[in-house]
C-alpha cells in the first residue's frame, strides 16, 4: 500500500509543480504587464499641456493635469501603483524557484489588495472628471471643456486604458495568488 | 463491566466535549476496543451541534472558528454601510425655491451619471453580500472548505473593485461640488444645494467604509485558506 501511494505522488507531482511554475510565471509576466500600464498611464497624463492662443481677461485658456485636483491624484496613486510593482517583481521571481513560500504570498496578496483599491480609485475617479470633461453637466452648469481643449482631452482619456488594464490584471494576480495557496 | 464503561464514556463526553477523542482513547486503555468507535461517535454527533465547545477548542481549531465567525459578522457588517449609501443617494432629491428662465434649481442623482453608476453598484454589494452569508456560514461549519472559501475570496475581490471605482467616481464629483474649479470654470453648486451635497458626501464616506472591511475579509479569507491547506 505504501509503495503504491508513494507511486502514485511521484507520478502526479511533476503535473502538480509544472501547474504551480506555470502559475508563477504568469505571475511574474502580468506583474510586469501591469507595471508598463501604470507607467504608461502617469507619464500620459503627468505631460500633458495645452495653451489656446486666444486670451481674455478674465479667463486663461491653458490647461495642465494639474489644474483638476483629481488628475493629480490620479498620477500620484499610478506612480505609488508602478512603483510598488517593479519592488514586488522580484519576490514573485523567488515564488518561481521556491515554491513553498509560506508568509510571502500572504503579504503580497495583502499588498497587491490594496494597490488594487488604490489603482481603482485613482482610475475610476480620472474617467468621472473626464466623463465631466467631454459632457459637461446641464444642471450643474458645468461645460464641457472639450470643446476647446482637445488634445489635452484625448490625452487624459487616453492615458486612462493603461490604469484600468493595470487594475484588472491587479484582479487576476490577487485570484491567482490565492489559487496558488490554496493549491499548496 | 460494559456499565462501568459506558460510565467513562460520558463522563469523558460531556467534561471535555472538545478534546474527547484524545482523552476518551486513554480511558479505553485496551480492554474494550468496541466502545473505542461509540465515543468517536458520539463526540461527532455532539460536535456540530454544541456551538460552544467548537469555539474553545485547543489550539488551530478554535482560531479557524473564531476567524469564520469574526468573518460572518464582517459581513453583516459591510451590509449595512453599503445598503445605507444606496438608499441614501437614491433618495437624494433636492429643489431650491428660486427659479430663474435659464437654470432649473433642482438636482437628483439622475443628474450625474457618476451617481447613478454609484447607487447601482452599491445596491449590487449589498446584494451580494447578504447572498454570500450562507456560503460564510458554509465556511464555518465545513471545515475543510477551501473551494468556498477560494469562491468567497474571488467574489469579494471583483466586488472590491467595482465599490472602489463607484465610491471614487462619485467622490470626484462630490469634491468638484464641493470646490468647484477655476480653470474649467466649474461652478461648487454645494453652495446652493446643501442637503443634496450633504447626503452624497456622507453615502461616499459609507461606501468607502465597505470596501475598507471587504478588504480585511479577502486577507482573512486568504489566511484561512494558507492554514486549512498547511494542516
Amino acid at each position: 500500500m505504501k509503495g503504491s501511494v508513494e507511486q502514485g505522488e511521484t507520478s502526479k507531482a511533476p503535473l502538480s509543480s509544472g501547474i504551480s511554475k506555470g502559475v508563477a510565471i504568469l505571475d511574474v509576466i502580468l506583474r510586469f504587464v501591469a507595471f508598463i500600464g501604470t507607467l504608461a498611464s502617469a507619464i500620459a497624463m503627468g505631460t500633458t499641456k495645452q495653451t489656446l492662443s486666444f486670451f481674455t481677461q478674465f479667463i486663461q485658456f491653458k490647461a495642465q493635469y494639474s489644474d483638476l485636483p483629481t488628475l493629480m491624484f490620479f498620477v500620484v496613486a499610478n506612480s505609488i501603483v508602478c512603483a510598488y510593482l517593479i519592488l514586488s517583481l522580484p519576490l514573485s521571481i523567488v515564488h518561481i524557484i521556491r515554491s513553498r513560500a509560506k508568509y510571502s504570498r500572504l503579504i503580497l496578496i495583502f499588498f497587491d489588495a490594496a494597490m488594487l483599491a488604490l489603482v481603482t480609485a485613482g482610475a475610476s475617479a480620472a474617467a468621472a472628471i473626464v466623463y465631466l470633461a467631454h459632457k459637461g453637466n446641464v444642471r450643474a452648469n458645468w461645460l464641457a471643456i472639450c470643446q476647446q481643449f482637445d488634445s489635452f482631452c484625448e490625452r487624459i482619456s487616453g492615458s486612462l486604458i493603461g490604469s484600468f488594464v493595470a487594475m484588472v490584471l491587479l484582479l487576476l494576480l490577487i485570484i491567482l495568488s490565492a489559487i496558488a495557496l490554496a493549491r499548496r | 463491566m460494559s456499565a462501568a464503561t459506558v460510565i467513562h464514556v460520558d463522563d469523558g463526553a460531556s467534561a471535555s466535549a472538545g478534546k474527547a477523542p484524545a482523552t476518551l482513547s486513554s480511558y479505553d486503555t485496551g480492554r474494550a476496543t468496541a466502545a473505542a468507535p461509540i465515543p468517536t461517535t458520539q463526540t461527532q454527533r455532539e460536535a456540530p451541534g454544541s456551538g460552544v465547545p467548537f469555539l474553545l477548542r485547543s489550539g488551530g481549531d478554535g482560531l479557524q472558528g473564531c476567524m469564520g465567525l469574526i468573518d460572518f459578522v464582517l459581513r453583516v457588517a459591510a451590509f449595512g454601510p453599503t445598503l445605507a449609501a444606496a438608499i441614501s443617494i437614491g433618495t437624494s432629491d433636492e429643489k431650491l425655491s428660486i427659479f430663474t428662465n435659464f437654470f432649473q434649481f433642482h438636482a437628483t442623482f439622475d443628474d450625474f451619471p457618476a451617481f447613478t453608476f454609484f447607487m447601482v453598484v452599491n445596491a449590487i454589494a449589498a446584494g451580494y453580500l447578504v447572498l454570500s452569508l450562507p456560503f460564510s456560514a458554509a465556511g464555518i461549519i465545513r471545515p475543510k472548505a477551501t473551494g468556498v472559501r477560494l469562491l468567497l475570496l474571488v467574489c469579494d475581490t471583483i466586488m472590491v473593485g467595482l465599490l472602489t471605482a463607484a465610491a471614487a467616481a462619485a467622490a470626484a464629483i462630490v469634491y468638484v461640488a464641493h470646490e468647484g474649479n477655476l480653470r474649467a470654470n466649474w461652478v461648487p453648486i454645494c453652495m446652493q444645494f446643501h442637503g443634496f451635497c450633504q447626503r452624497t458626501s456622507g453615502a461616499v464616506v459609507a461606501s468607502f467604509l465597505a470596501v475598507l472591511v471587504l478588504m480585511v475579509l479577502i486577507v482573512m479569507a486568504a489566511c484561512t485558506i494558507r492554514s486549512r491547506r498547511r494542516r
